[in-house]
């Protein structure tokens, strides 16, 4: 029936070819208009797993306590003295200049000249305090020792202050969304403009503009991003003169490298049609579409070569490629589409718009590959004697095949079954050692001597605070703060979170207010206690602004802010298991303490979210693989037998991540999914060929030297070819391209070696005695 | 008289205080890594070692290089130490708390404690292995006779200002209960009680009050001191006495008490504690992170400024090393 139906497409298809042609041509027109209307996008939310418990949290009170999109400034002299007026005369630029950028709430920029930075002293009668850059500021040496005096005062050392006096910051939340407009905010923009408006305007030798932050980062990550283009390049290259290679023939080097280029135009005109921009983190998605598509597409011509040397002509030999690849090609590319499909099932938005991206880009392969590819070939006239010779007739290739097919042997089974159990039980140990999340510091996209990087260790070095900062939110009810017992109970969950390894400092309201009592008691730091007298205790609270971040108005909810050394995955592991043991341990009707906000609450959600997604991706890959290969094989024993060295793979490739301190990110989840999608061609290439013929009673061992001599110069081809596409990707500018490179080489190479080793020894034991 | 209505407001917040719907936090002390950096009011010799306590009930023992965290049935903010030998000693602190504990310092048992009184002691001392006073905010003044037993508050109205004895009078006569109420209030924090090398007992604290008891504090004289700032501590060297106070306030005087001169100092902060070590230097520290070395021959330079810090105590252990304590908890004084 499948087949009539085959038969049936191509008589349809082949006899109106000039107008497929054409209706694909005004496609790809189209699609290419749009595809040129195509953004770069990376916008905060979608990084984030919003029904994550964590993030409700976070969205409930962003409004409020800003959220953990936020951007730091470091300014530094390079003579690491700040107190000369030229510093002081740049520092105010750049806060203004940061003030003016479309984007940044202005009411949550802070620096030294933000009148919020104030400082309180004792005196014998009781306060004195001011703005620490007094109204009446002079920037000379007389007026900066006063600003001195008053830093000092103030106690903003080591946050907005260097510890070493060498650096001021300046920092900055972010509003996802325009408020007057609602537009959303543009980050990579922004970024650019923070790399315009401050760095350029004033970095000097002797001022330095140090630059951390989601926006920055992201904006980093898209101009190395834009490197891409250049290994799509020499990757188109390198596949051409392969293919070359392996057809002898222009024409057939250029079709399926036109007709996969095509598709990738597709996909990305696609992605504006449906509203999506090209975010960085997925800009890898085109390269696998074409990567799909030069697989599929060597299939084709391969196929359709081996009929032109077998004396056919062109015309006759497309059609009968396409008739014969049809099935499994389809199979293979909805098995890709499927598997990237179920990526939606996580709850972050940007692997969800990889996973429509992936999948619309593997689906259109279908139709630009198995379907224009072979018509476009009719139309060529490609002459027998100038393809070469068929490498199959050569002595030595036979001779590699004949090799090759005692895997399909009982004995040689054996052995190669042994060592996969024995490679995938180590593999599985270190699989289980994979980490979550990011395991070095600074921004994991990037690498550690990148520009961003090294702003971030510049900033960690020199300030106490980071943009490390996991914010518990404490849920009381309207004037809690009034309440000594609220307090209290604040401050010990603060002071018991603070003793939580990977923690480096705290603040709290709590924490603040006995500073404040003690100031009231003439700094006495006797004194510097929770006062349990309500007058006493208000009296220390109305010291605290609603703008310090540790209250709300009605003081209702009081955050706790846990700085912590890294952003490391183990660190926020057990930081959030002490923070979920206390809340246990002290929630009660009126008090909560929920987490979380601020970056690091939102890494963790995040990796949460991952570790959550992983298990169920995988069910989903495998099960979209296993319905599929079950529906066209039509065999449980077949299926197995492309399932289990796939899933091999998949375990060794996070051995791999394990060995090669990879985690399990948002960058890198999808690898996975994409690996086992990519995997699953050559398997079913391979099998499709041997199922009919095991069928029809033959033995393995025959079937697959077959099936070997048939498509298996081109399984090995494809899976060397894209290797060596990908495997470029290691001198990428963009730490998690690097990362994404070495496992997606990994993940063609051994996925092909799976299919032609481990494959046909399954196919000996399941299929030992053949149909008579 | 602002000050002393405030004072009464303030004990008035209590009742609002009692009706509070949430539930109490733990009360006795835990033991955390990072005791040794929180606040640490006071480092006492006991024995060949040293002790330190301060906030959530936290005592420390000085075991070779490493402070270790011991137990005490209190959460409350301790403020001060006394050892009256290698194994005696008594802490105290907010919420009106003493401890006691009988092996130099290893475990600790609850004398007295009153959250309702609201008000800290700031200073113990124990003339024999019986009689002991403590002091502490608002004139708060116990006794015992009995080792810690019980304790037994005491008035010292002869330290209440003149026109404050005016008006309780008349308060005294109008209504009894606002009389108590107030006079609980009136009298000014006692910071500080030295047992002087003579005998006699010195007594310091707030609003320049500095008084001398020759009868174990049952009756203190006032002098008339030159500065109306609080006096914290007092350190007795010889033939010298120094007194320590708000804002770089620093004044010495011979042992007859007899006239205060001012030391000028190189930073304005206020003086919290102070040492001298074997090799005759005296060293002050303080708030803003001082740490003041005065020389024998009376010089006096800064050594150092701890940054965000407030110092408020200074000890040499019996190897020579010099200690202090304060908002960040105990560390080792460098590079001397």
């Amino acid at each position: 029936m499948l087949e009539k139906l085959v038969n049936g497409f191509e008589s349809f298809l082949f006899r109106r070819r000039a107008a497929v042609i054409v209706l694909f041509a005004l496609i790809t027109v189209f699609l290419g208009y749009q595809a040129s209307q195509l953004r770069m996008d990376a916008a905060f939310v979608k990084n984030i797993p919003l029904k994550h418990e964590y993030m409700q949290t976070y969205l409930k009170h962003q409004q409020e306590f800003g959220g953990a999109n936020n951007i730091m400034v470091a300014v530094q002299d390079t003579s690491g003295n700040i107190f000369n007026p030229e510093f002081f005369d740049t520092l105010r630029k750049v806060h203004d200049q940061l003030f003016f950028i479309p984007g940044v709430d202005r009411s949550l920029v802070k620096s030294l000249y933000s009148p919020s930075t104030r400082f309180t002293e004792v005196v014998e009668d009781g306060f004195a305090g001011g703005p620490v850059i007094p109204a009446d500021f002079a920037n000379t040496t007389a007026g900066l020792e006063i600003v001195r005096n008053n830093i000092e005062k103030a106690g903003i050392v080591g946050r907005q202050i260097a510890e070493d006096y060498s650096a001021a910051m300046v920092t900055a939340q972010l509003m996802d969304f325009d408020p007057q407009t609602g537009e959303p905010l543009d980050t990579i923009a922004f970024a650019e403009q923070l790399e315009k408006e401050l760095r350029a305007q004033y970095e000097t030798d002797e001022i330095k503009i140090h630059i951390i932050g989601f926006a920055k980062m992201a904006g980093d990550v898209a101009d190395g991003a834009k490197g891409v283009v250049l290994f799509f390049l020499i990757a188109i290259l390198i596949t051409a003169v392969m293919v070359y290679f392996f057809s002898h023939s222009v024409v057939l080097t250029l079709l399926p490298l036109v007709c996969s280029l095509i598709a990738v135009i597709w996909q990305l005109g696609l992605l504006t049609v449906v509203g999506f921009g090209l975010d960085p983190m997925s800009i890898l998605v085109p390269f696998l579409v074409f990567a799909i598509g030069v697989s599929h597409g060597v299939q084709m011509i391969n196929s359709v070569r081996r009929r032109v040397l077998d004396g056919q002509q062109t015309k006759a030999a497309a059609a009968s490629a396409f008739r014969a690849l049809l099935v499994p090609g389809g199979v293979a590319l909805l098995s890709d589409t499927v598997g990237f499909l179920t990526l939606l099932a996580i709850d972050i938005g940007i692997i969800r718009e990889l996973a429509i991206s992936a999948s619309l880009g593997v689906a259109v392969i279908i139709l630009t590959n198995l379907v224009l590819l072979p018509l476009l070939i009719s139309y060529t006239n490609l002459k027998q004697d100038k393809l070469g010779v068929d490498v199959n007739r050569d002595a030595k290739v036979q001779k590699i095949w004949q090799s090759l097919s005692k895997f399909a042997t009982p004995k040689y089974a054996v052995v190669v079954l042994g060592v996969t159990a024995v490679l995938y039980a180590a593999g599985l140990q270190q699989a289980n050692k994979m980490k979550i999340g990011d395991l070095h510091a600074g921004a994991p996209a990037l690498h550690q001597d990148s520009r961003y990087n090294q702003d971030t260790f510049f900033i960690t070095d020199h300030f106490s605070i980071t943009t490390d900062v996991m914010t518990v939110i404490v849920e009381a009810f309207p004037e809690a703060c009034t309440y000594h017992e609220v307090l209290t109970q604040i401050d010990e969950f603060e002071w018991l979170a603070a003793n939580t390894p990977g923690v480096e400092s705290s603040a709290s309201l709590a924490s603040v207010a006995k500073k404040v009592n003690a100031g009231f008691n003439e700094g006495n730091p006797k004194w510097q206690l929770l006062p349990r007298t309500t007058a006493s205790l208000v009296q220390a609270i109305g010291r605290v602004p609603t703008s310090s971040g540790l209250l709300n108005s009605d003081c209702s909810v009081m955050p706790v802010y846990l700085f912590l050394e890294d952003h490391k995955a183990e660190t926020i592991e057990v930081v959030v298991d002490k923070v979920k043991e206390l809340s246990a341990k002290m929630d009660n009707d009126q008090l909560k303490f929920k987490l979380a906000s601020g970056p690091v609450g939102v890494m963790a959600a995040t990796n949460e979210a991952v570790a959550e997604a992983q298990l169920p991706m995988m069910i989903y890959v495998y099960g979209a693989v296993f319905v599929l290969c079950l529906i066209s094989f039509r065999s449980l024993r077949a299926t197995i037998a492309v399932i289990v060295p796939l899933y091999v793979v998949s375990t060794l490739a996070q051995a791999l991540m394990t060995q090669l301190q990879i985690g399990l990110a948002v960058s890198t989840l999808p690898v996975i999914a994409l690996g086992v999608g990519i995997g699953v061609d050559y398997g079913i290439y391979i099998l499709s060929t041997m199922s009919a013929k095991l069928k029809d009673g033959m033995v393995v061992q025959q079937a697959y030297l077959e099936a070997l001599m048939e498509r298996g110069s081109a399984v090995i081809f494809t899976g060397l070819t894209l290797a060596i596409g990908v495997s470029t990707w290691f001198f990428s500018a963009l730490k998690f391209q690097m990362d994404m490179g070495i496992l997606l080489t990994f993940m063609f190479l051994v996925n092909m070696l799976g299919a032609i080793i481990i494959l046909p020894a399954l196919a000996a034991v399941f299929w030992r005695k053949p149909k008579v | 008289m602002l000050s002393c209505m405030l004072r009464s407001a303030c004990a008035l917040g209590v009742i609002s205080l009692l009706s509070t719907p949430v539930q109490a936090a733990s009360i006795e002390s835990q033991i955390q890594p990072l005791a040794q950096s929180s606040l640490l009011l006071d480092i006492a010799p006991a024995g060949d070692t040293l002790v330190s306590v301060g906030e959530r009930g936290h005592v420390l023992v000085l075991d070779g290089d490493e402070w270790q965290q011991v137990e005490t049935p209190v959460n409350s903010l301790l403020t001060k130490l006394f050892f009256l030998n290698d194994k005696l000693g008594w802490a105290v602190g907010h919420d009106a708390t003493i401890l006691h504990t009988q092996d130099g310092g290893q475990s600790w048992q609850k004398q007295m404690q009153s959250k309702e009184l609201e008000k800290p002691f700031l200073d113990v001392l124990f003339f024999n292995d019986k009689e002991g006073v403590a002091i502490g905010a608002y004139g708060l003044f116990y006794r015992s006779l009995d080792s810690g037993q019980t304790w037994t508050e005491e008035f010292h109205s002869e330290l209440l200002f003149e026109e404050d004895v005016d008006y309780l009078n008349d308060l005294k006569s109008q209504d009894e209960q606002l009389y108590l109420d107030e006079r609980a209030y009136l009298l000014p924090h006692f910071n500080r009680i030295l047992p002087l090398s003579d005998g006699r007992l010195l007594l310091l604290g707030e609003l320049g009050m500095v008084a001398v008891s020759s009868d174990k504090g049952k009756t203190f004289d006032a002098l008339d001191f030159v500065y109306d700032g609080s006096m914290f501590n007092a350190i007795e060297l010889g033939d010298r006495i120094y007194l320590m106070g708000l804002r770089g306030h620093l004044f010495s005087t011979d042992s007859e008490l007899s006239e205060f001169t001012q030391i000028e100092l190189p930073v304005s902060a206020t003086v919290n504690g102070a040492t001298q070590t074997r090799d005759g230097n005296v060293w002050f520290v303080g708030n803003a992170g001082m740490v003041l070395k005065m020389s024998p021959d009376g010089e006096i330079s800064e050594l150092e400024k701890r940054q965000g810090e407030s110092l408020v105590s200074i000890i040499q252990d019996k190897d020579g090393r010099v200690w202090l304590s304060g908002t960040s908890g105990v560390v080792q004084l460098q590079g001397e």
